[in-house]
């Protein structure tokens, strides 16, 4: 792990806006977002249910563009990227876990874990993958198929399959909402834990103010921008960040 | 990498049921496009290949006048050789047993080409080379078996007796009609004389036979045209091209008919192929997000499609050649050349369709998939799922094309895509209409109707096309059922009780005598003789008429009858003729002809109108004075053309009568035959079977695309269930969290298919109804009558047939305890 005198930029959002068409019209769901996110850094998106921060999220990892604003991810403009451009992103540096866990039913275990590694062509996907396996306790799992496991133990797969590529920056978007607060808890400590070991940034999207404050930085969310005096925390960081850029 | 992905990913989805459902459409298709094409193309080289190698002749003059020997000795000073045959059909008799039969006399010097095989013997696998030679006739196979006789027996023959000498091996210029007809006789010319059977005004074709060189041919052709009457004509060998094209109108007819079931084949596999990929958006839009390009997600689910269309192609392949050699056992009977080929046009044809059917109806939903955006994983996944409008573009173009295709005339293709448009656009229409209609019905009745018509109503588009394959289906079950069953039977019962069921014809005016005798001997009450000239028309008003329709001399002149008319000359109108323009003749009559109506339509004949005729090479005039409707269903003789006496009474005439007998009296008509034996006895009951066989032929070709058009519709149910599959999960999922029970929900569900069934039944006996009507009436001439039997056997069998198909496939989904159904849904 490297350590960092003067912290190193990985995101950095301006001024970002999202519209989507409804039947009525046009309909702003994101205004005015901006954001710098460090290398190696946790981050926590906190914000009430339907607040926009999956939908920043998706802007964040290059799934969706912003109908305004920059997005830089390590130095390279996520807006500018054609759909392949940013998939071909997606595949080397970014991992994903979900709420709903989005593993394909039809692939096991470890297929799903090495599925990443494969798409991008890597022939020793699959020791890396029973590896993870491992690492997350589900070694004896790994020939089962999603609906033979439990929600937890898909979950477990779902982060061993987001870690496969080595990714830089991790997103997660509310991993343990649709488990009980036992497993959660556990998904969530997994999660930490190999974040820190393997050094990757993590965005955390999160409705739980608890599991926000694991991260080192929180922004906070409401009807589609930040709420800037709550958190002294974050307007800091914006400042820092403001320096370095 | 992606390759062992998208083969794993393949392998299992196959425990789905889309891709096996796209899998069997494709092979149905290319199934039914191959044998369909293959059996019509080899029956078409079998009988090519008789024609191309066995001819008897270069050149044949066909006559029905006796052979002028100046056309034998014209042909010898040019150096061409000669044969003679006569052919006519007569009773031939062995024992107790008679069998009309088509005789062919010919001589020594016959076949002037091919080559003549007869056995010694009963087969025609073995048996020492026969020889033809006066006092002995040579028969086909089958004729030994129906007159139950062997070689060595003696048969008779008019009044001639002949030794059965062996079989017919190969008979190097026999007719190439596909329908069997009566069972072939060789014998030597010089036998003919005394069979008697040759009287003046008996219909005999006298054929003479040439072989030479080209040169001479011409020469012979030009020498004796001046000499040719209308009697004679150069017959036309190349039947090649003709039978050629009759079997390409057959193989087009049989495709076009077949193509109803390829379509909705092709349908069921756009369906499944949306589900596919609506089942997949998911997956692609997970394997977009974690870094696949859409041209790799393409490549991924394409891939699937490949795989799919692969397998039912070759199975399709294979599967169609395998029928086309099946069908042997059925053809055969009827065709014994039928030699199943393999060529390389069917499974061109096949391929060609699945193509179309693949790229046109299923590709484009999996096409789409790759296009989902990688967004997607943050959305929820839709239950329901729709064609889109360009889905339905693509499917109407492909269902045109391969019309075109099939049909290889543009105008044609587009023509019948107008009229499937139509004719789905009624249905839907119609089918709305009855959904709409069965509300308030269904309002008095218990819950599980009305949440089965609810179910119906939500679901009317998917609903209806389900009604329009089923309603097919089932017509042409129906239709083929009262075709065999029925129609004949009705038409048997239409004729009037004691109507004649027996002819006799080629009586001489001798033998009238002997028949009345033993018709008042017997008690039987005869119909008047008719006397029966032979004769063609040639001329109206002096305007020459074209004596055949042939496609290239498209000229001004009308075109005449084609063949020889049997003409009568009467005093007294017959009985169950009508006058309806004109007058009969009386006393003054003067060369007059009255004319059957419809004859009278197709030659455009007026009152007044003066005809030509040319009766046994004499040129006789007649003027039309009335024009007659007769009732061809009373079965007695009838005639286009009936003379006044005066002109036709001084021509050698043989006559005709009938009388009604009883069944089971095969004995007297026996005795009847022996005592005039060149007389010809032909029985109502064997013309039935005949029109009854050609029935059966066309039942067998009808079953074929029936069994097609069967499986496309239950592929249809299968896949437009299995797209509902999710949609109804969650419903029951519901309404057992509500509280119902299972019985309640099995009924509903059987309901909502039973209501289905009973609509799609009931628009087939509709359909069915019209066409047997206007079969009826047109066709067969009968009053206009009901079929009851089908206004419950229609719906019947709608209701049965989709009520178990919808059963099978939902029944797993109902025996799903409700614990169960609630959580795997609240958990989606
Ligand atoms: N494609 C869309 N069309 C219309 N509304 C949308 C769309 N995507 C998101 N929204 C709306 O935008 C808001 C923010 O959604 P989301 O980012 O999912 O919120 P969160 O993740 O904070 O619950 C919600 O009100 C949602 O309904
Ligand atoms: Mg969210």
């Amino acid at each position: 792990m490297r350590m960092n005198k003067t912290p190193e930029l990985h995101i950095k959002a301006i001024n970002l806006a999202k519209r989507v068409k409804v039947p009525e019209g046009s309909l702003t769901i994101l205004h005015d977002i901006s954001l710098t996110i460090n290398r190696g850094e946790t981050v926590a998106i906190v914000g009430a249910s339907g607040s926009g921060k999956s939908t920043l999220l998706s802007l964040l990892a290059g799934l969706d563009t912003p109908s305004d604003g920059e997005i830089h991810m390590a130095g390279k403009p996520l807006h500018q990227m054609s759909e392949d451009e940013r998939a071909g992103v997606r595949a080397r540096d970014v991992g994903f876990v979900f709420q709903s866990f989005l593993l394909l039913p039809s692939l096991t275990a470890l297929e799903n874990v090495t599925l990443p590694a494969e798409l991008s062509g890597d022939r020793k996907a699959r020791e890396r993958g029973l590896a993870l396996l491992e690492q997350v306790g589900l070694t004896a799992r790994a020939d089962f198929y999603p609906s033979q496991l439990s929600g937890g133990e898909q979950q477990r797969v779902a982060i061993a399959r987001a870690f496969i590529t080595k990714p830089a920056i991790l997103f997660a978007d509310e991993p343990s909402a649709n488990l009980d607060a036992v497993t959660g808890q556990m998904i969530e400590d997994l999660l930490f834990e190999l974040n820190d070991s393997q050094g990757t940034t993590l965005v955390l999207v999160t409705h739980n103010a608890e599991l926000a404050k694991r991260c080192q930085r929180q922004y906070q969310m409401r009807s589609g921008s930040f709420v800037p005096a709550d958190t002294a925390t974050a307007v800091a960081a914006t400042e820092v960040a403001a320096n370095v850029g | 990498m992606w390759a062992s992905i998208a083969g794993r990913l393949f392998w299992r989805e196959l425990k789905r049921g889309e891709l096996w459902v796209i899998a069997f459409a494709l092979f149905l298709a290319v199934g039914s496009v191959v044998s369909l094409s293959g059996i019509t193309q080899s029956v078409k080289s079998a009988l090519q290949q008789r024609s191309a190698q066995f001819t008897a002749a270069d050149r044949v003059l066909g006559s029905s006048q006796p052979f002028d020997d100046a056309y034998f000795s014209v042909a010898s000073e040019l150096g061409v050789a000669t044969a003679r045959q006569m052919q006519f059909d007569s009773m031939l008799f062995a024992g107790e047993q008679m069998q009309l039969a088509t005789i062919k006399a010919v001589n020594d010097s016959y076949p002037l080409r091919g080559e003549l095989v007869l056995h010694r013997s009963a087969s025609i696998t073995s048996g020492s080379p026969g020889q033809l030679a006066p006092g002995e006739v040579w028969f086909e196979a089958r004729l030994l078996d129906l007159l139950q006789v062997k070689p060595g027996d003696t048969v008779e023959l008019g009044e001639a007796r002949l030794v059965v000498a062996g079989v017919i091996v190969n008979e190097p210029d026999a007719p190439l009609s596909v329908f069997g007809g009566s069972p072939r006789v060789i014998m030597h010319l010089a036998d003919v004389a005394a069979t008697s059977i040759v009287q003046p005004g008996s219909r005999i074709s006298y054929r003479y036979l040439f072989a030479g060189t080209a040169s001479a041919l011409d020469a012979l052709t030009d020498a004796l045209k001046p000499r040719l009457t209308v009697h004679q004509r150069w017959r036309n060998l190349d039947r090649e091209s003709a039978i050629g094209s009759a079997l390409e109108r057959a193989e087009r007819f049989l495709l076009l008919a077949g193509l109803l079931g390829i379509v909705l084949a092709a349908c069921a596999a756009a369906v499944a192929a949306s589900r596919y990929s609506q089942r997949h958006t998911q997956a692609v839009a997970i394997i977009k997000a974690l870094g696949a390009t859409t041209a790799k997600a393409r490549l991924l689910y394409s891939s699937h499609l490949l795989l799919v269309v692969l397998f039912s192609l070759v199975l399709g392949l294979m599967g169609g050649q395998l029928a086309i050699f099946a069908a042997e056992l059925g053809i055969g009977n009827y065709i014994s050349d039928y030699r199943p080929e393999f060529s390389f046009r069917p499974l061109l044809l096949g391929t060609l369709t699945c193509i179309i059917c693949a790229l046109l109806f299923a590709a484009r939903p999996l096409w789409q998939l790759a296009k989902t955006p990688a967004i997607e994983v943050l959305k929820q996944p839709a239950a329901v799922m729709n064609l889109d409008k360009w889905q339905m573009l693509f499917g109407a173009a492909a269902i045109w094309g391969l019309m075109w295709l099939f049909s290889g005339e543009l105008l044609i293709s587009v023509g019948l895509f107008l009229l499937c448009a139509l004719f789905a656009a009624i249905l839907l229409g119609f089918a709305a209409v009855m959904v709409k209609l069965a509300r308030p019905v269904a309002a008095g009745q218990s819950s599980a109707g009305r949440l089965a018509l609810a179910n119906l109503r939500r679901r009317l588009w998917p609903n209806s096309f389900q009604l329009i394959t089923f309603s097919l289906a089932i017509f042409l079950t129906l239709l083929l059922y009262f075709l065999r069953a029925e129609l004949i039977g009705q038409w048997q019962q239409q004729i009037p009780e004691g109507a004649p069921n027996h002819f006799l014809v080629n009586v001489s005016a001798e033998q009238r005598a002997k028949v009345t005798a033993f018709t008042e001997a017997n008690n039987l009450q005869p119909e008047p003789f008719y006397p029966v000239v032979r004769g063609r028309l040639l001329s109206i008003n002096s305007e020459q008429l074209q004596q055949e329709a042939t496609k290239e001399d498209r000229s001004e002149q009308r075109v005449g009858v084609g063949r020889e008319l049997n003409l009568t000359w009467l005093a007294q109108i017959p009985a169950n003729n009508k006058i309806i323009e004109g007058q009969w003749f009386n006393d003054a009559t003067n060369a007059e002809v009255s004319v059957e109506q419809e004859i009278a339509e197709r030659l455009q004949l007026t009152l007044g109108d003066k005809l030509d005729f040319s009766i046994g090479g004499q040129q006789v005039k007649a003027t039309v004075t009335s024009i007659r409707q007769v009732d061809w269903n009373s079965l007695q003789p009838n005639f286009y053309m009936i003379l006044s006496p005066d002109v036709l009474a001084t021509f050698p005439a043989t006559y005709i009568t009938a009388f009604y007998l009883e069944q089971g009296s095969g004995n007297l008509i026996n005795q009847l035959a022996r005592q005039m034996p060149t007389v010809t006895v032909l029985s109502v009951d064997a013309i039935i079977n005949q029109v009854n066989d050609i029935i059966a032929q066309v039942t067998i070709a009808l079953s074929f695309i029936l069994i097609i058009i069967a499986l496309a519709a239950a592929l249809v149910l299968v896949a437009q269930v299995q797209a509902t599959l999710e949609q109804r999960e969650q419903e029951l999922a519901i309404l057992r969290t509500l509280g119902a029970k299972y019985v309640f929900l099995r009924n509903a569900l059987l309901l909502e298919f039973a209501f289905l069934g009973a609509l799609a039944g009931l628009f087939a006996t509709v359909l069915a109804e019209l066409l047997l009507i206007v079969l009826q009436q047109r066709v067969f001439d009968m009053p206009f009558q009901f079929h009851f039997a089908l206004w419950w056997m229609g719906p019947v069998i709608g209701v049965v047939s989709v009520s178990l198909l919808g059963w099978w496939q939902l029944r797993r989904l109902l025996q799903i305890p409700g614990a169960i159904l609630i959580r795997r849904v609240i958990q989606s």
